[in-house]
């Protein structure tokens, strides 16, 4: 039996990383992946000839520059291209702009509101400030809360410490943003309802809550926590889609030397006197490892790739009230030609930018409303980008590839997701859109719908949440996955967690990865 | 007055009469100062048709913290727990009816599910355990992240030591459930919906929230402290009647030489240098003192009574942001006989709370209204029949029913309160009702409808929020009422606030004005300290 010195079960791009820092170690690592192509919810496909699409995961912006820098990416092929603009098409025929330009988008908010255009600036700093507070964090090892460990102690100590070295003032204004609505949150600060409604959309995006109720005000602050070249606070677009950045870090990887399979599914890990020695793929082949890290969400880790009897039962009952939850959609449409904005017709910069759906709370909110009762949104939540519009790659000449990532869309739908429901649900995207871009029903030449029984089946996430587990307060930090077990460890000697159900959490970051091959390498010695 | 007070209380609700006694205990020179015809604030009284009294706010008597009731003598203040404490529709003909007493209550639900039952009292335990952690944290100032004094830290550890007593699994369920939504709360626990309704009510208590929402599980836990053994709704009411608590306290405070004077409402507390220089009635007199204790909302005192000039912009903006939230009315109903509940078989329960949402999604519901700036269609109402509690309170043979209904928000969007929006939200009510009580419409002799609006004019609270200030997440412990001023001072040196707008909060009867009056004495030492 072959036997290496670390198993990644997954090549989502969290496995990669891990499986690029194991190996930049010296380690012996090999990396297998289900599918054909690694990525996980970061992949590119061909859906249609000669029509790529970033078919999950579309922009960006978190993926933290140490590990740019680490597995040297830029080397292997990373290059991010910045989305610069976004443009919401207001029900009243006009639109609301923000461009690169700071000047630029000030103008034109307070062409909307003067008030608002000069409390974005405060706010905008305000969100920096909070984003810079919150950001040591994300590079945190979780403590466990309730061990009096020596280790566990400092670490809940350097966590207070931190929030005490905020001051007062700071850690006040943290406190609201963690505990209140985006709406009521926007509403101390801003008039112009479209505006507040797209900057909320940020903070319902993979949660199964409205934009009223608390506990998603947080989430605005990932939109200033991202880095490009520095620059905070940009999204972007990686050349070649989402997929070449897995492909990216997949290539780096493997020129530290480690192995990736595909195609190689890990039907269990192999548990021998409560501790891991390897897994045992669905072909009948095992493969000896001294560690074996899952990639996967949390109820795959701990509940279906080991044996329910290894792990305690009060882990498996937490693991069971992990909310997953699953709310988005995503359509991918090919196109003959450019959808042609009614508030900004013809050609222009902001087919380059993101078009988000989201010309009010109340828009959000009944979108809501829909999926809480079990029905997916009739007019839902979209943000929309052009990959082609970027990267000319992407679509053969003169056509285009338009992704539409879409909210609600509960994975319970009322009826179950029978392949009539998911199409209504792709009518709905498409009735929706064309109120803005009326051209855009008869240029569709391809449209995959992908709703959150789909996004499961293909990617693995359990119940199609894109974050592999909701970015919910009670699911953060030392709670993610579950209290004791945020560090990365499993219950199973030898058998670690790397996967986006663990701190930090979603997005195309990589954190949770990186701190996992961290810690490995700290037990496991270098 | 022949001598200028110490110190003046702006308020005869428990709270003000709470921190006047304590002030007064101490001996301190106290005046209160009330603006209606008697104290008692939202536990008074009231006769809202000839022979019929109720207390339209009674629909719980709240937490009066035992420390509260030892510093003030108030040890002999009965309390009744209902038995049931509450029941719920639970179909046609048929009601699931929750003792306080775990092991029957559990009977009760295996008419439901075995598999409730089963799970209900070590439910009930985790709740009485995590209810116990906040009932600690109660008792002591706001704790925030600039106490630095050794002093406020020793009973921090206290609360510290009692999370870690009470072991790493309930510390860690605490710290879990708080900013959870009540419904994952309940739904990772039971399958009975009226089950769940029934205690997912009291997530949305007094909030314009559904129980969906974040925080709404805080919301529960803060509804059970100093419930029975984590009984819900087992805080009960005050044997001798809703203002047997106000009663009690204005008899201590008047045993400790204070003054109270009722009909005397304040215009406007006046400020020289920074400083309380004294308060200025509706009837122009003028009242000197050095120390002024508001029982009023933080909205009402600060943004009503002071001139803005003495306070900060953006202090005053913080105050503005306070969400108050009124969002249910009152439905008082005056009846010819007691009405009848088929299916309803529990004797007690009439004593007890009715609650008549039979499904976590219909309180949904109801609130998804109010997002809108709408009535709801279908409001959430709960009952309680104080005649029942209270037999003097209607003539021998007639009743007296309140409803509390929610979603009724203080602002509706299609423009202010109307008589016709008043009168349909009680048709509404009195046919929910109906559904229940099929005789109940012909038992109406007399009904009247508060709306936050008239809840507002008649109590002084800002929105109608009988809370003074919405108890969720961003707006408890050191962030209420606002960040930075948890301490019950205010920018102005000698102007407090002691009402429920302050930690910690609505519902914890006398908590607020007892903390207030210890921080008032705790100045007054220093600064004799300082004089020196």
């Amino acid at each position: 039996m072959k036997h290496y010195d670390a198993i990644i079960v997954g090549g989502g791009h969290n496995g990669l990383v891990g499986a690029g820092y194991l190996a930049r170690a010296g380690k012996k690592v090999l990396v297998l992946e289900r599918r054909p192509l690694v990525g996980g919810a970061a992949v590119t496909e061909e859906i249609f000839p000669g029509f790529k699409f970033s078919v999950f995961s579309y922009v960006v912006s978190l993926l933290r520059p140490e590990i740019i820098r680490d597995l040297e990416l830029p080397k292997h092929g990373l290059q991010i291209l910045p989305l610069e603009s976004t443009v919401v098409p207001l029900d009243n025929g006009d639109y609301l702009g923000s461009w690169a330009d700071p000047d630029l988008s000030r103008r034109e908010l307070a062409r909307h509101s003067a008030r608002d255009a000069e409390a974005a600036t405060l706010f905008g700093r305000l969100m920096h400030h909070m984003a810079m507070a919150v950001k040591p964090i994300l590079g945190m090892l979780p403590p466990d809360p309730a061990s009096l460990a020596p280790s566990d102690l400092k670490g809940m100590l350097k966590f207070a410490g931190h929030f005490r070295s905020l001051g007062a003032e700071k850690f006040h204004a943290l406190h609201k943003l963690m505990t209140m609505s985006s709406a009521d949150y926007l509403d101390e600060w801003f008039e112009f309802d479209p505006l507040k409604a797209t900057k909320s959309a940020s903070g319902i995006i993979g949660t199964f809550l409205g934009p009223r109720s608390p506990g998603t005000a947080y989430v605005l602050l990932h939109h200033y926590m991202g880095e490009i070249d520095g620059a905070f606070r940009a999204w972007g677009f990686q050349k070649g889609g989402t997929g070449a950045i897995s492909g990216t870090i997949a290539r780096a990887a493997q020129a530290l030397g480690a192995e990736i399979r595909t195609d190689a599914t890990v039907e269990k890990v192999i548990v021998k006197g409560g501790r891991a020695s390897g897994v045992a793929l669905a072909s009948g082949e095992e493969i000896g490892a001294t560690v074996v890290v899952s990639c996967l969400d949390p109820r795959r880790t701990f509940t279906q790739l080991v044996d329910s009897k290894e792990m305690p039962a009060d882990v498996i009952e937490a693991i069971r009230r992990f909310k997953f939850r699953g709310s988005s959609g995503k359509v991918n449409l090919a196109l003959s030609e450019l959808p042609d904005f009614t508030c900004l017709p013809g050609m222009g910069p902001h087919l380059r930018g993101a078009v988000s759906i989201s010309p009010s709370l109340d828009y959000l909110e009944r979108a809501y409303d829909d999926a809480k009762y079990g029905e997916f949104s009739k007019h839902p939540y979209m943000d929309i980008v052009i990959p082609s519009m970027i990267d000319p790659g992407m679509a053969p000449p003169g056509k285009h590839v338009m992704s539409c990532f879409v909210q609600y869309a509960p994975y319970n739908q009322a009826g179950g997701w029978t392949d009539a429901n998911r199409e209504a649900f792709g009518d709905a995207v498409v009735d929706t859109l064309s109120r803005y871009a009326p051209n855009l029903r008869n240029a569709i030449i391809g449209r995959q719908v992908l709703v959150p029984s789909d996004i499961e089946r293909i990617t693995g996430l359990t119940e199609g949440n894109i974050f592999a587990g909701e970015l919910a307060l009670h699911q953060l930090f030392f709670f993610r996955p579950v209290p004791g077990w945020a560090n990365y460890r499993t219950p199973v000697k030898g058998y670690w967690q790397c996967g986006a159900g663990t701190h930090p959490g979603g997005g195309i970051m990589g954190a949770s990865g990186r701190l996992a091959a961290l810690e490995i390498l700290k037990d496991v010695g270098r | 007055m022949s001598a200028a007070p110490d110190v003046v209380i702006i308020g005869g609700g428990v709270n003000g009469l709470v921190a006047a006694a304590c002030l007064g205990k101490s001996g301190q020179k106290v005046l209160l100062l009330e603006r209606g015809p008697a104290v008692g604030g939202q536990n008074q009284l009231g006769e809202f048709s000839p022979g019929f009294r109720a207390d339209p706010l009674g629909h719980d008597a709240g937490w009066l913290p035992p420390a509260v009731a030892r510093e003030l003598g108030l040890t002999g203040v009965a309390r009744v727990v209902p038995d049931p404490s509450v029941a719920v529709p639970a179909g046609p003909g048929e009601w699931l009816s929750l003792p306080p007493d775990r092991r029957r209550a559990e009977l009760e639900i295996r008419r439901h599910s075995v598999r409730d039952a089963a799970a209900w009292p070590a439910f009930t335990t985790l709740l009485a355990r995590l209810a116990g952690v906040l009932e600690s944290l109660y008792v002591l100032p706001a704790p925030d992240i600039d106490t630095t004094s050794l002093g406020e830290l020793l009973p921090l550890l206290g609360v510290a030591r009692n999370l870690r007593g009470l072991g790493r699994k309930d510390m860690i369920e605490f710290l879990r459930t708080v900013p959870m939504s009540v419904q994952e709360f309940l739904d990772d626990r039971f399958e009975c919906g009226p089950l769940k309704a029934a205690v997912g009510a009291v997530g949305v208590t007094h909030i314009r929230q559904g129980p969906r929402s974040g925080g709404t599980a805080f919301v529960l836990l803060h509804q059970l402290v100093g419930s029975a053994g984590g009984a819900i709704r087992g805080r009960g009411y005050w044997q001798a009647g809703p203002d047997a608590l106000a009663r009690a306290v204005a008899e201590v405070a008047k045993r400790h030489g204070v003054t109270v004077r009722t009909g005397a409402e304040v215009a406007r507390i006046t400020v020289q240098d920074d400083s309380v220089a004294g308060v200025v009635l509706e009837s122009g007199e003028e009242i000197a003192t050095r120390i002024v204790l508001s029982g009023a909302d933080p909205a009402q005192t600060l943004l009503g009574m002071v001139d803005p000039v003495w306070l900060d912009p953006e202090f005053l903006l913080a105050v503005r942001n306070i969400k108050f939230r009124g969002n249910a009315a009152r439905v008082l109903y005056a009846l010819d006989g007691l009405p009848v509940f088929p299916g309803l078989g529990a004797p007690g329960a009439l004593a007890g709370t009715l609650t008549l949402s039979s499904s976590l999604d219909q309180i949904e519901r109801s609130a998804d209204d109010a997002k809108y700036g709408r009535v709801s269609e279908r409001p959430h109402v709960e009952l309680h029949l104080p005649s029942v509690r209270w037999p003097g309170l209607a003539p021998p043979g007639k009743h007296v029913l309140v409803a509390q209904a929610t979603s009724a928000p203080y602002r509706l969007r299609a423009g202010p309160w109307t008589a016709a929006a008043r009168d349909a939200l009680g048709s509404r009510v009195t046919g929910a009702i109906a559904e229940v009580a099929p005789g109940f419409p012909g038992q109406v002799r007399h009904c009247e409808v508060l709306t936050p609006v008239e809840i507002e004019e008649r109590y002084g609270l800002t929105e109608g929020a009988v809370t003074q200030g919405e108890m969720t997440l961003d707006q408890i412990l050191f962030m209420r009422p606002v960040a930075g001023a948890s301490r019950y001072a205010t920018p102005i040196s000698g102007l407090y606030l002691c009402g429920a707008g302050t930690h910690p909060g609505g519902g914890i009867a006398g908590g607020p004005g007892w903390l207030a009056a210890r921080r008032v004495l705790k100045d007054r030492r220093e600064r004799r300290g300082a004089s020196l």
